[in-house]
């Protein structure tokens, strides 16, 4: 009975304080709208195009890019403002569709179309290549009429007309893609691979701010008042640590619920997901209560509150796979909470993971949860009671 | 002026002394850039193993790996042939990026004009590998149905049957007339590192809002303030001294960073004036929101959660957390309200070297946020040191 009465307590308290209610509430709800905008569109690949071109050839081309499945086109007046989208990384590739690619390709000259990119960069390639794929079959049909005019008395309109019939009747050679291995090492690009890495970030960013509240009890004279009341140090504990869990877990389900429902994020198998959701809830608890009790004022609780959540989410894979970092990085990441919760989440959502599938992980992360915990228990028992 | 620089230099001794202010002004932004450049040391340059399986041993294979030994593909790919399954293992142990394989019989079958696919080995983990060899035998695929489809429709249109032979040769020789160029968007790209050092330099200084905001109502409470306001000090002197101390943290916090990450981590920030002049910028608006936060709120504590409050909301709208230029424009219109947003987009401008000029508009919009901003905080400072 006490424990409930100590934590509701703890969470009337929590509610009349405005920076812990943006933290609980507020930011979670930011963090997934703001990651969800930014990522949505993931499926296509955003490029420009400028349309220098004065003719049908060239208006053909620009109706075929525009009708992509795999591509969103953005237009620009000129070249400059292209290259400005694209140093910005607004748009991944930029086309630029010549003034004389009518008139060369008619005399059966060929022209060259520029593809503006940043070479190493993986949208970028993936652009170029759905880019290719499009340039490739409307010059698969120019070549034919080319051809044709040059080899009959056929003008090249009508012999495009003719190709353009023809190559959709005729077998094709094509390239076909074949995975080696179905099971992936990295979360799903795009929303599937924000949602659960930033759910890891901020539950653990959140809780490690809500460590100040721990701070703020000792300060205020709480606990030293409900040690005088006939209360056990035991139950101001358990209180303590049933509301930090039920935040972390509060967060955790704003994250997955909007993400869900607004975002259509798939969280993978629900009880697995729901396994790891209370697991990360346990050492965000446990590691906000230890923050609780080794700093002294709540200053240093958000001094080491953002750049330590920042920083173990970084080496951890919050912020990039670590498929993409060197063996050594992955190996000091694992030292990390944070990089076996990915690892789950990965498993959940890239290979269609199941509770079994994810054990290792969990068994790690309940284990890190059960460290934090017993320090920051034995810590603020000390605290309690000298 | 110097009752404001007496006023700004104990703020700064003060600050200098905290170990939060430390830590959060200039080692953790340090710390994070350099995890960042650690984690992405080598993974800019692109090269893979690309593996060929030839099953065909027709014209079609020879021809294959003379494009694949041309410039420019060979300059990212180092080519070896291999059997079908060791190239399988190989894409699987990610020991090479992807292979291709040319099926049995395919010179023959593409000759006739049958339906004939090329198959790409890749790997889920090694994408980039794969678009870039899924794009090599799609292009070489296009070629050949560009041949076949030539000669199809010159004999439809009335070229002599008798002539295929002939036809089929010279549409051999021919290439496709529409090629891809591909342009670098220039020598300075875009690297991780030099869009999140001055993403997280700014993250971190913003803190500085809270300390600014925090310490004035420490003094107030303390009884400090009281005492300077008792002395023949004008309230304006005040405010420019803590004002002034929190520009010279600001500053400094971003300047270290600025040093540090580009000599140690290779980050660029830009030419040093322009860059130097949106710090400068950045920093006048932690000033103005640091003045808001103080007029705004009533006690320490809802200082702290309004600073708090401006810290995320600003560094998730502004995009230190996220790369807000891949956002939709909506997002990234939201982005151009923050001055936070407008010094990335300054960075991001510099970094890759738009030229001169750049920092211009990001300096122009930083400087008319903070002084809306600070425009609000002066209105209300005089009733708030006064009271």
């Amino acid at each position: 009975m006490n424990v409930v009465a100590m934590a509701g307590v703890a969470l009337r308290r929590l509610l009349r304080d405005r920076r812990a209610l943006f933290f609980m509430l507020v930011l979670p709800v930011v963090v997934i709208i703001v990651i969800g905008a930014t990522v949505s569109g993931f499926d296509k690949f955003r490029v420009g195009v400028v349309d220098n071109g004065r003719g049908s050839l060239a208006q053909g081309l620009m109706s075929e890019i525009q009708r992509s499945r795999g591509l969103e086109v953005a237009r620009y007046p000129d070249e400059a403002a292209m290259r400005v989208a694209l140093r910005r990384s607004e748009v991944s590739a930029g086309i630029v569709i010549p003034a004389d690619f009518d008139a060369r390709l008619r005399t059966g000259a060929s022209t060259a179309i520029p593809v503006l990119a940043e070479q190493a960069n993986q949208a970028a390639q993936g652009a170029q290549t759905a880019i290719a794929a499009v340039i490739d079959q409307h010059a698969t049909d120019v070549q034919a009429a080319s051809f044709t005019a040059s080899v009959t008395k056929t003008s090249f309109d009508i012999a495009l007309r003719r190709a353009q019939q023809a190559g959709t009747s005729g077998g094709r050679v094509t390239a076909t893609q074949q995975v080696v291995d179905s099971k992936s090492v990295v979360l799903p690009s795009g929303f599937s691979y924000s949602a659960p890495t930033m759910l890891v970030l901020f539950v653990f960013i959140n809780s490690l701010a809500l460590g100040a509240t721990t701070i703020d009890n000792r300060r205020l004279g709480v606990y030293a008042r409900a040690l005088a009341a006939p209360i056990h140090a035991r139950s101001i504990v358990i209180g303590e640590v049933a509301i930090a869990f039920a935040l972390a877990v509060v967060q955790s389900a704003i994250i997955v619920t909007i993400g869900a429902a607004v975002f259509g994020v798939s969280w993978g198998s629900p009880p697995a997901a729901a396994a790891l959701v209370v697991a990360w809830a346990l050492v965000g608890a446990g590691a906000g209560m230890l923050t609780g009790t080794l700093v002294h004022t709540p200053q240093q609780a958000s001094a080491i509150g953002a750049p330590l959540g920042i920083a173990l989410g970084m080496l951890g894979g919050c912020m990039w796979p670590l498929a993409l970092v060197g063996p050594t990085m992955r190996t000091i990441g694992h030292l990390t909470p944070q990089a076996w919760a990915v690892d789950a989440w990965t498993d959940l959502l890239s290979r269609g993971g199941s509770l079994a599938d994810i054990l290792q992980p969990l068994a790690i992360l309940i284990a890190f949860a059960i460290a934090l915990l017993t320090v920051a228990v034995t810590r603020l028992r000390h605290i309690l009671v000298p | 002026m110097s009752l404001a620089w007496t006023i700004a230099r104990k703020d700064l001794r003060q600050r200098l002394r905290d170990r939060s202010a430390i830590v959060l002004g200039f080692v953790a932004p340090l710390v994070i850039a350099g995890l960042m450049s650690f984690a992405f040391q080598g993974t800019e340059h692109f090269h893979f193993n690309l593996l060929v399986v030839d099953q065909d041993h027709g014209p079609v294979g020879a021809a294959l790996m003379r494009g694949l030994s041309a410039a420019p593909i060979r300059d990212v790919l180092t080519v070896r042939s291999s059997t079908t399954d060791a190239a399988a293992a190989a894409v699987h142990a990610r020991h090479a990026g992807a292979a291709l394989v040319i099926p049995p019989n395919f010179s023959r079958e593409a000759e006739n004009g049958d339906s004939v696919s090329l198959r790409v080995l890749t790997s889920v983990d090694q994408e980039l590998d794969g678009q870039v060899a899924q794009s090599i035998a799609s292009s070489f695929a296009a070629q050949i149905n560009a041949d076949r489809l030539s000669v199809e429709t010159a004999l439809h249109s009335g070229a002599p049957a008798a002539t295929t032979g002939t036809l089929v040769a010279k549409a051999e020789q021919l290439r496709l007339p529409e090629q891809v160029a591909t342009e670098s968007i220039g020598k300075h790209p875009l690297t991780a590192i030099s869009y999140y050092a001055p993403g997280m330099a700014i993250f971190f200084v913003l803190f500085a809002v809270g300390f600014g905001s925090r310490s004035f109502f420490t003094e107030r409470r303390e009884g400090t303030l009281d005492r300077m306001t008792a002395a023949p000090i004008s309230p304006i002197a005040i405010l420019a001294g803590k004002a002034l101390s929190v520009f010279v943290f600001a500053t400094l916090s971003l300047a270290t960073m600025a040093v540090v990450s580009s000599a140690v981590f290779g980050a660029s920030w830009g030419p040093t004036p322009e860059a130097a002049l949106i710090c400068i910028a950045m920093a006048l608006s932690v000033v103005s929101l640091t003045a808001l936060v103080i007029t705004l709120a009533h006690t320490e504590r809802q200082a702290e959660s309004m600073a708090s409050i401006f810290v995320f909301g600003l560094a998730l709208l502004g995009g230190n957390f996220v790369f807000v230029s891949a956002a939709p424009p909506v997002m990234r219109r939201l982005a151009l309200l923050t001055p936070n947003g407008w010094a990335l987009r300054g960075f991001t401008d510099l970094a890759t070297s738009s030229g001169a000029g750049a920092a211009i508009e990001p300096i122009v919009a930083i400087l008319g946020i903070t002084l809306v901003l600070g425009a609000v905080a002066a209105s209300l400072a005089r009733r708030t040191v006064v009271q």
